[in-house]
């Protein structure tokens, strides 16, 4: 009911500003063309764009933007009378303006999204740094209901040992260990819907793009580790169609492991190479260290929570980028490399294939 | 919520959880090894029901809403119960128990926890509180002997105690010697004491005896 409401009294304020915005422009037209050339009513254009600037998509803008100058041309066409000369070089100006404010809210609306994007990052981020007091409340949690399992045990040996067994007395102590036995894995499954969290918002995004963000930001930490870090990222991809925050963070996730990697290994060589590239039909990012490599065996574990070879690592990285990337219709895996140090590698669904996928 | 049974009262258990299972798997264990269990969902229910009079141990888990387990410990002495406390705790670490086992816990228990410590926990809480028990019906029990004294007995008890002489208890209280060896022998008897020294140390248990014998200021 709310949302509808919500929902509707939306769409009417979109189509309320569609009809401003219509009519401004209308009203700029018929100044523009009734006025002699020297009065230059284009230049208000701008105000329209700025207009709408706020919920429109960067398509829409360019086509509004479109839309202005050919409208712009059009009155200059159809003004009848004053200086032409003047006319032509104030039309010139009305352009210039129109497409210098377009560029200038594009622009700012890539930062608005920027920073949003790194808001959403850190918000988190702090949803994994709170891990620690969730790890606490769960362990207290679960322990309850072993420590009773553990108690009615202990009670049932004892009352079976008696002479006689107290047959009925050890029965009540399995019935209650059972019923303990549910509520323990109740928790643990309410546990996980806790952390499981929002599904993705795919949306399509270039890949290599949202790759170098992540890059640039870890550049700091590359540097102060004395890593050399390259990219060979594949010319033409199509766009991706997943979450770019969760790949972004799937990204910083692996490239820190490799970091961490390649700074405790103690090699001569420290390097990490990125890659991106079309795979049947799907975009794959490798990221290839010189590192300490993969231990033996490791295998599906790496991916696995609390499982970790880092001495301060509680062993959740992995685990949180397979639960993302696999939320995405992605894959992840990990290979080692014969010169020594790893490769972790994993798959984002192109455009193409998700609307092939869906269809 | 049981009479008053004169005889040597059975030791009772109080647990106090406010996980409903743990405290049935806990009466169960207990019960199982017999001893007499008495489960509460929290220290307010506890404080709410009438105490028993017989020696006992009190299991209490740390984590609760509301009052905290610690708090709670930290509470008793003002409340008059001196139980002794074994913790049990599902998020145990060491400072915590550190801080529990400083304010005079028994044991500090992580759950899951062995059957068999929890029950050397309760055992030698249970130790304990008969020993203490024990002590303290000593003590009412002399504390009702010394208040069979006459008053005037007190007195020549006090000054005797203090070190004074016979002569001297005579001087100070206006009294013939006669009549402070008389009650001298009296409070001997009563007190049940064999000698001074025995004298001296019962009243000390009484906190009698006040600073100022002869030895600390003239008469």
């Amino acid at each position: 009911m709310i949302s509808d409401h919500a929902q509707r009294s939306r769409r009417s304020g979109r189509f309320l500003r569609f009809a401003l915005l219509a009519m401004a422009m209308a009203v700029i037209f018929v100044v523009d063309t009734a006025m002699n050339y020297e009065v230059a009513a284009a230049v208000f254009y701008a105000v329209v764009i700025l207009m709408a600037a706020r919920g429109s998509s960067r398509h829409a803008l360019v086509a509004l933007t479109g839309l202005c100058v050919a409208v712009t041309f059009l009155s200059f066409s159809l003004t009848p009378q004053g200086n032409f000369r003047t006319g032509l070089i104030n039309m010139g100006i009305s352009i210039t303006v129109i497409l210098m404010t377009t560029w200038l809210v594009l622009k700012m609306q890539t930062a608005t999204a920027a920073a949003n994007d790194a808001q959403a990052r850190l918000m988190r981020i702090a949803r994994v740094t709170s891990l620690e007091g969730l790890t606490t409340s769960i362990a207290h949690e679960v322990n309850q209901p072993l420590a009773a399992i553990v108690a009615s045990g202990n009670a049932g040996q004892r009352w079976l040992a008696q002479d006689p067994p107290n047959i009925g007395k050890a029965s009540q102590a399995l019935e209650r260990i059972l019923g303990d036995a549910g509520r323990a894995s109740a928790i643990i499954a309410r546990v996980r819907g806790l952390t499981k969290g929002e599904p993705p918002h795919r949306s399509e995004f270039d890949v290599n793009q949202a790759l170098l963000e992540v890059v640039a930001s870890s550049q700091g930490e590359i540097d102060r580790r004395d890593i050399l870090l390259s990219t060979e990222l594949g010319a033409g991809l199509p766009l991706a169609m997943a979450d770019r925050v969760q790949t972004q963070q799937v990204i910083g996730n692996v490239l820190l492991n490799a970091i961490e990697s390649v700074a405790s290994s103690g090699k001569p060589v420290r390097r990490i190479r990125i890659t991106s590239e079309l795979d049947d039909g799907r975009i794959v990012l490798s990221m290839f260290d010189t590192g300490v490599g993969l231990p033996q065996a490791a295998g599906e574990q790496l991916f696995e929570a609390f499982w970790t070879t880092k001495e301060n690592g509680i062993g959740v990285g992995l685990s949180i980028s397979r639960t993302l990337v696999e939320a995405n219709g992605g894959q992840i895996w990990a290979e080692p490399l014969a010169e020594g140090g790893a490769v972790f590698r994993f798959s984002i669904p192109t455009a193409v294939q998700a609307e092939t996928r869906d269809d | 919520m049981t009479e008053r049974t004169k005889q040597p009262a059975e030791p009772v258990v109080y647990v106090i959880d406010d996980d409903s299972s743990v405290r049935a798997a806990l009466e169960d264990l207990l019960e199982s090894v017999g001893l007499r269990v008495r489960t509460f969902g929290s220290p307010g229910e506890f404080l709410g029901s009438p105490g028993d009079d017989a020696p006992g141990c009190m299991v209490l888990d740390v984590r609760m809403p509301g009052r905290s387990g610690m708090d709670f410990h930290r509470q008793l002495e003002g409340l008059g119960i001196r139980l002794p406390v074994v913790f049990i705790t599902g998020h145990g670490d060491i400072p915590m128990g550190v801080a529990a086992m400083k304010n005079g816990a028994v044991d500090f228990l992580a759950k899951p926890f062995r059957d068999q410590d929890l029950l050397d926990a309760i055992q030698c809480g249970i130790r304990k509180d008969v020993a203490r028990r024990a002590e303290e019906s000593a003590t009412a029990e002399l504390q009702a002997r010394w208040d069979s004294l006459s008053p005037g007995e007190q007195d020549v008890a006090r000054l005797v105690v203090d070190g004074w002489l016979n002569k001297q208890i005579a001087a100070r209280l206006n009294l013939s010697e006669i009549t402070v060896k008389v009650r001298r022998g009296h409070v001997m008897r009563k007190l049940q004491a064999r000698s001074l020294a025995d004298l001296v140390r019962l009243t000390g248990r009484l906190g009698i005896g006040a600073p100022g014998g002869p030895s600390a200021g003239s008469p």
